[in-house]
């Protein structure tokens, strides 16, 4: 469960994961105490368990780092579609804005890592 | 393996039950730290560092710093160094240079010694979060074409330091920096992200871009492992052969070159007056100095028509007159006259080249702040400590 946590929240999907956190896990939680001798021994359990499954989902993560590039290497098609070009700059290489929407700062970051996902910068 | 980050991963809690992060604030929840954010320039002579609060335009600080990590010979005197202190940085390491051992972070702009880039870093750090308890996120510049290895080499020298990271290449952020916020939806402001040709020469690397309104791709870009550092090295050469067992070391040979830079027709006499075995002599360096500050406009004009004319013709005229001059090599007298001379001379429509001014140190800075500020709470690369 709460390596289901540490995957919403890497999805930015993190009001899902504090909801899940707020009920599912803390009833877990709540319920393990109570099974337990002592609330120590729990906490000091619990604590190693979430250390594990955050290890876990932080390496997983990183591995889908390195292998996404590389298969979007091996499938991207021979040219990007084009969504949207400001007035005088060139047609091409542009992908993902809303047209008419003048780009802000955050935009060209987006375009930035989606060079770098797919490895062409 | 490249391990260090995660990106779109926010911070794993520390407690499950702790709610779930927003966009960043700089107020501190109950037990956990400010966020602050920095705009980085990791220069490979000089470094400038910003940072402000997250939902701010304020600056709280900003500093130019030399990157350069200074560590204490053994057997140094007590009170010769004050605090006996270990490590130094910056101009207090090049003050105390009989006493330490240099150690430049950076070369060609990315890391060469990692140890003392991790030191810097942990200097750039303090100066921009004294009290040492804030969340830092940290955009970072890095040169045009900078690969992998040497990006993953900046977030391992970071973790631990930083808490998010973004690398974003230094020529666009530079023209981020020069944007004026504040006029760009004015008649008439032209916007120097939506069509311009940023030059920015540093200490490592000449850096080019075209920043046309979209993020530039690799075509859009050039980077020269030639600038500054690499004209100190021919005037040093220049200097030793004409002047033999002068002893001038490559920090005064640097001196001299940021007071008398210049580039086109020779300007001699150009006299330097320096001090050589405790003598005060006169040193005719018109040739010297001109001659390697010609070689730099020798690289960066092919890489400059290679991106003109990649450009399309519907924005190339505008283009023409929207290249910019930034990074210690803007200082170098007549730099923007002549390239756009030998421009006109080639045919180029009315060009117009410029420098982008007083702080041409700061621009790069000021654009990853910019760049820290607007950036969306799933951009952040998270550092895995």
């Amino acid at each position: 469960m709460h390596r289901r946590i540490c995957f919403l929240r890497s999805e930015g999907r993190d009001a899902e994961a504090g909801q899940v956190a707020d009920r599912e896990l803390a009833i877990a939680v709540a319920d393990a105490r109570r099974d337990s001798e002592s609330g120590a021994e729990a906490d000091a359990l619990l604590a190693a368990l979430f250390a594990e499954g955050e290890a876990r989902v932080a390496d997983a993560v990183a591995f889908a780092e390195v292998l996404l590039p590389m298969l979007a290497q091996q499938l991207r098609p021979a040219s990007p579609p084009v969504a949207w070009a400001p007035e005088g700059a060139p047609q091409a290489r542009r992908s993902g804005r809303t047209p008419g929407r003048a780009p802000d700062i955050a935009d060209f970051i987006d375009e930035m890592l989606a060079q770098d996902r797919a490895g062409i910068r | 393996m490249p391990i260090a980050t995660a990106e779109k991963q926010p911070a794993l809690l520390d407690s499950p039950f702790t709610a779930a992060p927003g966009p960043a604030s700089s107020r501190p929840a109950a037990g956990k730290a400010a966020v602050l954010l920095i705009g980085l320039d990791l220069g490979t002579n000089k470094s400038c560092v910003l940072s402000g609060a997250p939902g701010s335009s304020d600056i709280a600080v900003s500093k130019v710093v030399p990157s350069v990590v200074g560590y204490v010979k053994d057997g140094i005197v007590d009170g010769i160094i004050t605090g006996n202190a270990r490590i130094l940085y910056g101009e207090d390491a090049l003050r105390q240079m009989l006493h330490v051992d240099l150690a430049a972070p950076l070369a060609e702009g990315v890391i060469a010694r990692p140890e003392a880039a991790r030191d810097f870093l942990l200097h750039i750090r303090a100066l921009a979060d004294p009290t040492g308890r804030a969340d830092i996120r940290a955009v970072v510049g890095v040169p045009a074409n900078a690969g992998e290895p040497a990006r993953e080499m900046i977030r391992r020298s970071a973790q631990g330091i930083f808490s998010r990271i973004l690398l974003i290449p230094e020529p666009f952020l530079a023209a981020l920096g020069f944007r004026d916020d504040s006029r760009v939806k004015q008649p008439g402001y032209v916007d120097p992200v939506v069509n311009s040709l940023f030059i920015d020469i540093g200490g490592g690397t000449s850096d080019l871009c075209l920043v046309q309104g979209y993020f530039p791709t690799r075509d859009d870009q050039v980077s020269i492992p030639f600038a500054g550092d690499a004209i100190d090295d021919i005037i040093f050469g220049e200097l030793n052969r004409t002047y033999p067992n002068n002893g001038l070391s490559r920090i005064t040979v640097r001196e001299i070159k940021e007071a008398h830079a210049y580039v086109g027709p020779s300007r001699k006499p150009l006299e330097v007056k320096v001090v050589i075995g405790g003598k005060s002599r006169t040193l005719e360096l018109g040739d010297a100095i001109g001659n390697a500050c010609n070689s730099l406009m020798d690289r960066i004009y092919p890489a400059l028509t290679s991106l003109i004319e990649a450009a399309s013709s519907d924005s190339v005229v505008t283009l023409l007159q929207n290249i910019i001059i930034t990074g210690g090599g803007s200082q170098i007298r007549g730099i923007d006259t002549v390239l756009q001379k030998r421009l006109s001379d080639d045919g180029y429509e009315s060009p117009k080249v410029r420098l982008a001014g007083q702080d041409f140190r700061r621009y790069v800075a000021i654009g990853a702040l910019k760049a820290a500020r607007a950036a969306r709470e799933n951009q952040w690369q998270v550092l895995l400590a």
